[in-house]
């Protein structure tokens, strides 16, 4: 589609210079060109232009995840889900049939910080300016109809109940509340059969009305359109939004609400085990450091050091993985794995004893290797329109800088062996940590 | 509409290349290149310069189809052996050496075929060809590291199966519908065979089957093709052929007569699995049929806008509901439903709410209107398939060891259009019939599913 600009552009990166000799033999790495404006309402909008395909994704993303449910656990999850059902001149029908007979992909999501209604589009004439239209007044029009709301409850009743039969639903379940106590994301994002009665048609309404405003949103433009185009986009989806306010900051997270082990009994072939405790904080300085640790812990699958000593030495798993969950405050870091029950606390044995070495020290030869991994590896987390979106929202919503994206393998390469173990000694303490045991444990 | 911004010069291209045939494709997209090499062994490139990256994938011809009673899961159990070393590389130095120069690199197998693969900076794609083709012909497994993988693959199967409710009704319903063909067993195998398999019978598994004659190489990149056949040739056409003996046929007998099994399990809620005997593209004596079911699948569950959600879900007259269909078994396909009921349904009422879906296609012609939804979706699929390189390679190797068209799925919404509201009819009139059909039901194990229930949300 018309004027272009590559989205990707291949650099050379001084990378080889700050990684000493040995380690490289990559001359060229992906680059990502954002680029940052504010509509008139007040909207961040986050832009890379790239021609190859003509396609085009579109995000919006508001501060509506379930921490600001309140006490209607499932609120922001529920409203998000209605959003794109119902307008005052469509039905759900029309809506559907308006987007899929123009092969566009209409998408929505909510999660604990922030929820999200998406757009896939061709961007030839015909289609994109019907698909957009309706978007918007999707956007802008949202009606939340009883009978679809009653059906929808319906359906997350069985969804809940369904999810306390699957043993990884249980702990996962488990590790957020006994991690995050009072604080709220402590609850499913769904909710739960207590909270399903304060589901109602005039709570999603106010919902809707308070969070989904110009002022709480941020809009995400990759793929075939102009940077002239991108911003006639941005205005033409936020003009008729109220401009409203941006919520409250979530509250900090302090401590491990519930340390400690639990095990539930379960008829299962295997435990679900996951050793977990807080992390850190989207954006926190130590976070590289933190990461690079992690990869060579549990982060990087068969180059990792908890699958070296739990599978490959000792078949005890199938998987076995760590890694944080960094969000708006304090998110998770979780070990995770699921094994036999008669093995079960042979190996949560194995897996602390790997982690207690981790924090004492590794080799640097390993060290090396794992940095390498994530230097060399960098353009593959880039090699599509889909995947560049994704970093992109995310760098917007958790203001991080624009070059994050450029800076990160710069940032990996600048660490050594005693910087990361002093981020983690400093960082991570296991004696809050709860352990989740779900199955027969033995 | 193409995915790449430079071309080939063919002219040049051809003169370049004298030890491989080269044909030059009459596909869609210029930028596909596919050879054979003197030992038998397909190479099919495809460039896509937007990122600095590329992927090899290594495609062998067999998988759990190709398997016997008592050794089922050998394919997949393989598959896991690829990664413990060979003469010259000790276990895990293949994929150590893939992380230290920043690649993924894993393996997929199948009901036909299995799949090796690496995605990397370009320039590092010469070391994986090398590190690939060693261990197409000379791994080297201890005993030792082939029983703990073997515990490994039982924890797989516990996890991916025995706890899983839905993916063992599933399980049960293909050996259910499946009676003499292969595709009664499952991929990963049943767990009395995988804890008597020997290190004997990978190594005979791997000496019949993994050769450059049962192979397709696949690279998709910002790669110079004549490049990547030059390194091809170098280190996959040092081995020899080998007599591959194919599979007997074991055509599926006809079935006469409903079937039914059921399954109790720590679940809350019941299923059903509703199946029907149908045409692949491979098995199908008329293509058409296959285009056919195809569109009908879409009308049924293609997207938001199909029957299944706008007259079933949405009508709040089940739970959910689903229908898949796989056009590209190397054997006979099924035609699948999946629905769950609501609160205190019945199966057999979800059963009824079905069939008459099924009675609507055999009596109504589709609308105009469905029919160009069906259309624009495919045409648009086929533009977003593209954002991946490795989805990119995944449907090119997969075509390719089906022995199907390289260009099947660019022509697959022509082939779509040529699709008639009669023939849906058609095929929804021949396959889909009561004697013909296949039904899995979930339920419960009563009211003690979890020993101790916690309330949802809430442990003790």
């Amino acid at each position: 589609m018309r004027q272009t600009m590559q989205a990707i552009r291949q650099t050379a990166v001084q990378l080889l210079a700050a990684m000493g000799a040995s380690v490289l033999s990559m001359t060229a790495a992906a680059s990502v060109e954002i680029e940052h404006w504010q509509t008139s309402k007040g909207t961040d909008v986050y832009y890379v232009g790239a021609q190859q395909l003509p396609m085009v994704d579109i995000e919006l993303r508001f501060d509506a995840g379930s921490a600001r449910d309140g006490d209607a656990h499932g609120l922001a999850a529920m409203t998000n889900r209605l959003l794109g059902t119902a307008t005052p001149k469509l039905d759900e029908t029309a809506i559907a049939q308006g987007f899929n007979q123009l092969g566009a992909q209409f998408g929505q999501s909510a999660g604990r910080d922030s929820a999200t209604l998406s757009l896939r589009t061709l961007t030839r004439d015909r289609l994109y300016e019907p698909a957009v239209d309706l978007f918007e007044q999707l956007l802008v029009e949202a009606v939340f109809r009883p009978e679809i709301l009653t059906r929808e409850k319906a359906r997350l009743e069985v969804a809940i109940k369904q999810k306390a039969t699957q043993p990884p639903a249980l702990a996962s379940m488990a590790l957020w509340s006994r991690l995050y106590g009072d604080h709220p994301y402590a609850h499913p994002t769904e909710g739960t059969l207590a909270s399903l009665d304060t589901l109602t048609r005039d709570r999603l309404q106010a919902f809707y009305d308070r969070y989904y405003v110009a002022r709480n949103a941020q809009i995400t433009i990759v793929g075939d359109l102009s940077r002239a185009e991108a911003e006639a986009l941005a205005e033409r989806l936020t003009q008729r939004l109220p401009a409203g306010n941006r919520p409250e900051p979530i509250p900090a997270v302090q401590t491990v609400a519930q340390p400690g082990k639990a095990v539930t009994e379960f008829d299962a072939t295997q435990t679900q085990i996951m050793l977990a405790t807080l992390g850190v904080k989207r954006g926190d300085p130590d976070y590289y450091a933190l990461f690079l640790g992690n990869h060579l812990l549990g982060g990087s699958g068969f180059a990792s050091l908890l699958m070296e000593e739990v599978r490959e030495k000792r078949g005890l798993v199938y998987g076995v993985s760590s890694g944080f969950i960094p969000m708006r405050q304090a998110g998770p870091f979780m070990i995770r794995l699921s094994t036999q029950n008669a093995k079960a606390y042979e190996a949560l044995d194995v897996v602390e004893a790997t982690l207690k070495g981790f924090m004492d020290g590794f080799s640097d030869e390993k060290l090396e290797a794992i940095k390498s991994n994530l230097i060399g590896g960098f353009p593959l987390r880039l090699d599509s329109n889909g995947k560049i979106a994704g970093y992109v929202s995310m760098i917007g919503f958790y203001d991080l800088p624009l070059d994050y994206l450029d800076a990160f393998p710069k940032k990996i390469a600048a660490l050594d062996k005693q910087a990361v173990l002093q981020a983690w000694q400093k960082r991570m303490t296991f004696d809050q940590a709860t352990r989740i045991l779900v199955g027969q444990p033995q | 509409m193409t995915a790449t911004r430079r071309h080939f010069n063919q002219a040049w291209w051809f003169l370049g290349w004298l030890s491989a045939i080269w044909l030059f494709s009459s596909l869609a997209q210029a930028s596909l290149h596919t050879a054979e090499l003197d030992n038998g062994m397909r190479v099919i490139i495809k460039e896509d310069h937007r990122s600095p990256v590329a992927v090899q994938q290594v495609w062998y011809r067999v998988g759990s189809n190709f398997e016997h009673s008592g050794r089922t899961g050998l394919s997949h159990m393989l598959e896991h052996m690829m990664f413990k070393g060979t003469k010259t590389r000790g276990p895990g130095e293949f994929s150590d050496i893939v992380s230290r120069l920043g690649g993924q690199d894993n393996a997929f197998t199948s009901r036909d075929y299995t799949a090796y693969y690496q995605v990397i900076g370009a320039q590092h794609l010469e070391t994986m060809m090398a590190l690939e083709a060693d261990r197409m012909r000379n791994i080297d497994i201890s005993d030792e590291h082939f029983q703990t993988e073997r515990d490994v693959v039982a924890e797989e199967r516990r996890w991916r199966t025995e706890d899983r409710p839905s993916s063992k009704l599933y399980e049960l319903f293909r050996a259910t519908a499946f009676i003499n063909s292969p595709q009664h067993h499952p991929v990963i195998g049943w767990m009395s065979d995988i804890q008597n398999w020997t290190l004997e019978d990978v190594q005979a598994w791997y000496k019949r089957w993994y050769a450059p004659n049962n192979a397709t190489l696949v690279v998709v990149g910002d790669v110079d093709p004549e490049q990547v056949l030059d390194w091809a040739q170098t280190y996959y056409g040092q081995h020899a052929p080998e007599t591959i003996e194919p599979p007997k046929p074991q055509v599926e007998m006809p079935q006469n007569g409903e079937r039914r099994m059921t399954l109790k399990a720590a679940t809350h809620t019941p299923e059903l699995l509703m199946g029907f005997h149908v045409p692949s593209l491979v098995t199908a004596k008329d293509a058409s049929e296959v285009y056919a079911l195809a569109v009908l699948n879409h009308i049924l569950d293609g997207d938001d806008s199909a029957r299944l959600t706008t007259e079933l879900v949405n009508q709040s007259k089940l739970n959910s509901a689903a229908s898949w269909y796989d056009s590209t078994s190397r054997w006979e396909s099924l035609f699948t439903l999946n629905a769950t009921p609501k609160q205190g349904q019945s199966l057999d009422e979800v059963e009824q709410l079905l069939w008459a879906q099924i009675e609507r296609l055999k009596t109504e012609l589709i609308s105009e209107t469905d029919f160009q939804r069906v259309l624009a979706q495919a045409e648009a699929q086929h533009v977003y398939h593209q954002d991946s390189i490795q989805a990119q390679a995944r449907l090119l190797g997969m075509l390719a060891s089906l022995n199907l068209p390289l260009d099947t799925y660019d022509n697959w919404a022509k082939n779509l259009r040529q699709v008639t509201p009669e023939d849906v009819r058609a095929v929804a009139r021949k396959y889909l019939k009561a004697d013909k059909a296949t039904y899995a039901h979930l339920y419960p194990n009563g009211e003690d599913v979890s020993r101790k229930a916690p309330p949802a949300g809430g442990m003790h």
